[in-house]
């Protein structure tokens, strides 16, 4: 288990820019999502901490030590590729015990270390099976038990739950967190899926465009987004666009096309500056009128959802929020609503 | 239907003279009536007596042997080079790969004749022959490795690598188990391009170094002797041999190996 | 992954583009070098430039009416191919994945016998003592002249590149959605209307290439017409082999060898421009 060290990490491909100056410090045992939409750069970063792509800039460091100019097969890392990659001619036994014939193990070694691994992770029976007569997510587990029987610094995975199903998705996201947390093993986790991004990690990195747009636990880059793009991507939120118009404290006033509104946030912005205002749709409240912030808007569209309502509302000037409150709301298309949220539920973040 | 009654006549036209060499092979008649004149193997008989046929079939085994390997092998580097590049030249190698094929093989056989005396070189016997054979040989091995390397996942041989392999062991244990068959299958359709070759054939065989469609091209001019017949099912044989193995070369491939 | 490993994975290609280049590519340049040097009785030729050759193959009637005889039995050779290729591919296109293999199978194996054993199974068939004559003559019928003739040539041409054909429309026809032509019928559309309005100009980028493909190897055959032909069928390539190998003209048989391919390529050029805009169209 050793901390990884990104710094200053550049990609370029031709006259694309993969990945741009990227900062990243992974700690021990530490479990670091990068999250991004697709050609965020993301599995470029990941492919060049475990050494399929040379680094344009910048420096890679496992432990302390650099490794940017090593070969993947000296780097020590165990990865979990988005399709399993297993080896197809060979069996789930030989395929977990490839990266242990490689460092030269004895047989007897190789065969105990392969057998526990493969008990570990509830393959134990199917050792001779070959990879194309095992389920999606026995494939999974092989993948993962090939990459940590060899007991690597590191472990990337990139988008391993991709290729499963919905609800077998969910089981193995707490699964790879328990084998994470037992191993205690230092993981770079590559997904698309915010959700899952944050039930996994310890800390989310937000990738955009190449791009570091945001390192922090997942209730920071919830309630605390830094950038419009980062609030957008991680949930839903509706974004009001305004004008700064005064701060008291933390507390900021910006004028909308729907009113004054008070919010938090928007650390570095100054009066007169253009800003988001970001409220996320079960933090408006149908009706009420709580000493917070009001709007004035009509129903466009309602939902009943089972645990929810969701609602789309027309506000003045055009735009359309989405709200979501409790099942039972009766409000219906048509009618005039007033929305109201409290100023701590609203964030603000530069325009 | 009347599709389906097309179709069969059209597959009828196309094996029609395949069939009826097989058969005139067979004949015991000197040539072939309706109906067939009794079962003989007196062309075989005359086949293996005939010193120029014997010898130019086994010629033609020799070469096509030959130029199989020689072709196999830098057919089969190009192909994994091509498969695993990301260089901008990528495009003109794959076009001087396959250029031999579409290009009339005639006037390739004549440049080689051309370019081989302007040299000093040969222009008759094994040299030019087994130069001529393994070019023409290329292009079949490039296009059937380059296919079966596109089907493989590259995650593969990175997974091996990940795993603490080196770029041969990884080649070596991964890459080249899987894609065993095709290079088999490249090989062999090689094998049969070599030994029907003509056109290079006609212009830089020698003395001494008659493959047998030459043979068997001057036998015809004049000649309607079954004995050619034999010559035709040999190499109908081999044709069958040919696609059942590929058929179970690759076919296999694709079914137990996953490359896809 | 790093530099020395891409400098090796470079030398996997080296030998095969050696060879390429060296016995590919500049025989061919100096072949069209040779088309410009002096024929010669005592030697192959002299090194000495001259435009001879070409004016003599273009000034002569002969060559001209030998090229327009190439150039109508190859057209011929790919409007039949088309024709017969066509229904092949479209079955084919249209089969079960069990079927397809088989189709598949017997239509590339005549491929693997090679041209002079398919060529000889016509001569049994169409020699006038042959068998088409023979059920002929049962039936007491008049002997057909079948080969050693333009019809025989043509016969032969067709047999050997319908496989070419085939192989060439198939990639376009598998493309075509066998849902649109069941929509075309569900709009009233009969089967013929189907084929002309949505199946053929869907499958035209194959036709296309099928029928380049099958006319640049039409024109370039040389042991069909020689041995189907007999002595009386003159192509381009048996006129071109006569003057190099008995002959010994190596300059002019280039020369006539090299403006010959470009005639065809010139038709092929021309052919793909007039094809440009109902192609386009497609996309």
């Amino acid at each position: 288990m050793s901390a990884i060290t990104l710094t200053s990490l550049t990609k370029r491909f031709g006259e694309v820019l993969a990945v741009e100056d990227l900062d990243l410090r992974i700690a021990e045992g530490e479990l670091v999502a990068l999250l991004g939409p697709s050609g965020c750069g993301k599995t470029t970063t990941l492919r060049m901490i475990a050494g399929f792509e040379t680094p344009t800039e910048g420096s890679i460091r496992i432990a302390e030590r650099e490794v940017a100019h090593l070969p993947p097969e000296r780097r020590n890392c165990g990865m979990v590729f988005q399709n399993y990659a297993l080896f197809p001619h060979l069996t789930v036994q030989e395929n977990v015990a490839f990266g242990l014939e490689m460092r030269g193990l004895k047989r007897s070694e190789i065969r105990e270390r392969t057998a526990r691994i493969l008990d570990k992770v509830g393959l134990k029976g199917l050792q001779d099976r070959r990879p194309r007569q095992l389920s999606g997510g026995q494939q999974q587990r092989t993948a993962l038990a090939r990459a940590l029987v060899i007991s690597p610094a590191v472990l990337l995975l990139d988008e391993p739950l991709a290729n499963l199903d919905a609800k077998l998705r969910e089981e193995m996201r707490f699964y790879i967190r328990e084998l994470q947390r037992e191993f205690h093993i230092t993981t770079v986790y590559v997904t698309h899926d915010q959700a899952e991004a944050m039930v996994l990690a310890d800390q989310i990195a937000v990738m955009m465009e190449g791009r570091l747009r945001q390192l922090g636990a997942a209730v920071d880059l919830y309630r605390r987004p830094a950038s419009a793009e980062v609030a957008d991507f991680v949930g839903v939120t509706n974004l009001l666009p305004g004008t700064v118009r005064d701060r008291n404290g933390s507390r900021l006033r910006l004028e909308t096309a729907v009113g004054l509104l008070s919010a938090e946030g928007g650390e570095r912005l100054r009066p007169g500056d253009a800003a988001w205002l970001s409220i996320r749709p079960e933090d408006l409240e149908l009706g009420q009128a709580d000493g917070g912030n009001q709007i004035r808007g009509t129903v466009r569209a309602r939902a009943f959802l089972g645990n929810l309502a969701d609602y789309r509302v027309e506000l003045a000037g055009g735009q359309l929020v989405r709200v979501q409150t409790a099942p039972g709301a009766r409000q219906r298309e048509g009618d005039e609503v007033v929305l109201g949220f409290k100023p701590e539920a609203g964030w603000v973040v530069p325009r | 239907m009347k599709l389906r009654i097309a179709v069969t006549l059209i597959y009828a036209f196309l094996l029609a003279p395949i069939v009826i060499v097989v058969l005139a092979a067979f004949n015991g008649g000197s040539y072939l009536t309706f109906p067939p004149q009794g079962l003989s193997l007196r062309w075989f008989d005359s086949f293996f007596h005939s010193r120029p046929f014997t010898r130019s079939f086994l010629f033609s085994v020799e070469l096509a042997t030959v130029a199989t390997v020689l072709a196999t092998l830098i057919g089969s580097g190009a192909a994994l080079y091509v498969a695993r590049s990301r260089s901008r030249l990528l495009n003109l190698v794959q076009v001087l790969m396959i250029a031999p094929l579409p290009v009339p093989g005639i006037l390739t056989g004549i440049a080689l004749l051309l370019f081989f005396y302007a040299t000093g070189f040969a222009t008759k016997g094994w040299p030019p022959m087994i130069i001529g054979h393994a070019l023409i040989c290329l292009p079949y091995v490039f296009l059937v490795v380059s296919a079966v390397l596109v089907g493989l996942d590259p995650s593969l041989e990175e997974a091996a690598r990940n795993l603490g392999a080196g770029p041969f062991t990884a080649f070596r244990r991964v890459t080249l188990p899987i894609v065993k068959g095709g290079i088999i299958s490249g090989a062999i359709f090689a094998f049969i391009t070599s030994f029907d070759e003509f056109n290079i054939s006609l212009l830089l065989s020698g003395v001494g170094t008659v493959p047998l469609p030459i043979q068997l091209f001057d036998f015809l001019r004049f000649s309607f002797d079954p004995t050619a017949a034999v010559v035709g099912t040999i190499s109908i044989a081999m044709a069958l041999v040919v696609v059942l193995a590929t058929e179970r070369l690759v076919g296999l491939e694709s079914l137990y190996w996953g490359a896809r | 992954m790093g530099g020395t490993e891409v400098r090796v994975r470079l030398w996997l290609a080296v030998p095969a583009l050696a060879v390429v280049t060296i016995f590919f590519v500049i025989p061919y340049l100096n072949l069209a070098l040779i088309s410009f040097y002096e024929p010669s009785h005592r030697a192959a030729y002299i090194r000495e430039f001259t435009l001879a050759n070409y004016r003599g193959t273009v000034l002569d009637r002969f060559t001209w009416q030998v090229v327009w005889h190439t150039v109508w039995i190859g057209a011929v050779t790919t409007a039949v191919t088309l024709v017969l290729g066509y229904p092949l591919s479209y079955k084919l296109s249209r089969a079960s994945s069990r079927m397809k293999g088989l189709l598949m199978m017997l239509v590339i194996s005549p491929l693997l016998v090679g041209v002079l054993i398919r060529t000889y199974g016509w001569m049994i068939i169409l020699a006038d003592t042959g068998l088409v004559n023979q059920l002929v003559q049962a039936l007491h019928g008049p002997e057909l002249p079948l080969m050693y003739n333009d019809l025989g040539v043509l016969i032969g041409l067709v047999h050997v590149y319908v496989p070419f054909m085939v192989l060439s429309l198939a990639g376009s026809l598998q493309a075509v959605d066998p849902d649109l032509e069941r929509a075309s019928r569900s709009l009233g559309a009969g089967a013929w209307r189907t084929f002309w309005r949505v199946t053929w100009p869907l499958s035209l980028p194959g036709v296309v290439s099928g029928v380049v493909l099958v006319f640049v190897l039409a024109e370039s055959s040389y042991v069909i017409p020689s041995l189907l032909g007999g002595f009386t069928v003159l192509t381009v390539p048996i006129l071109v082999i006569r003057t190099i190998t008995e002959l010994f003209n190596w300059p002019a048989g280039s020369a006539f060898a090299l403006l010959f391919f470009a005639i065809i390529l010139g038709l092929v050029w021309a052919f793909l421009e007039v094809m440009r805009r109902p192609l386009q169209r497609l996309q």
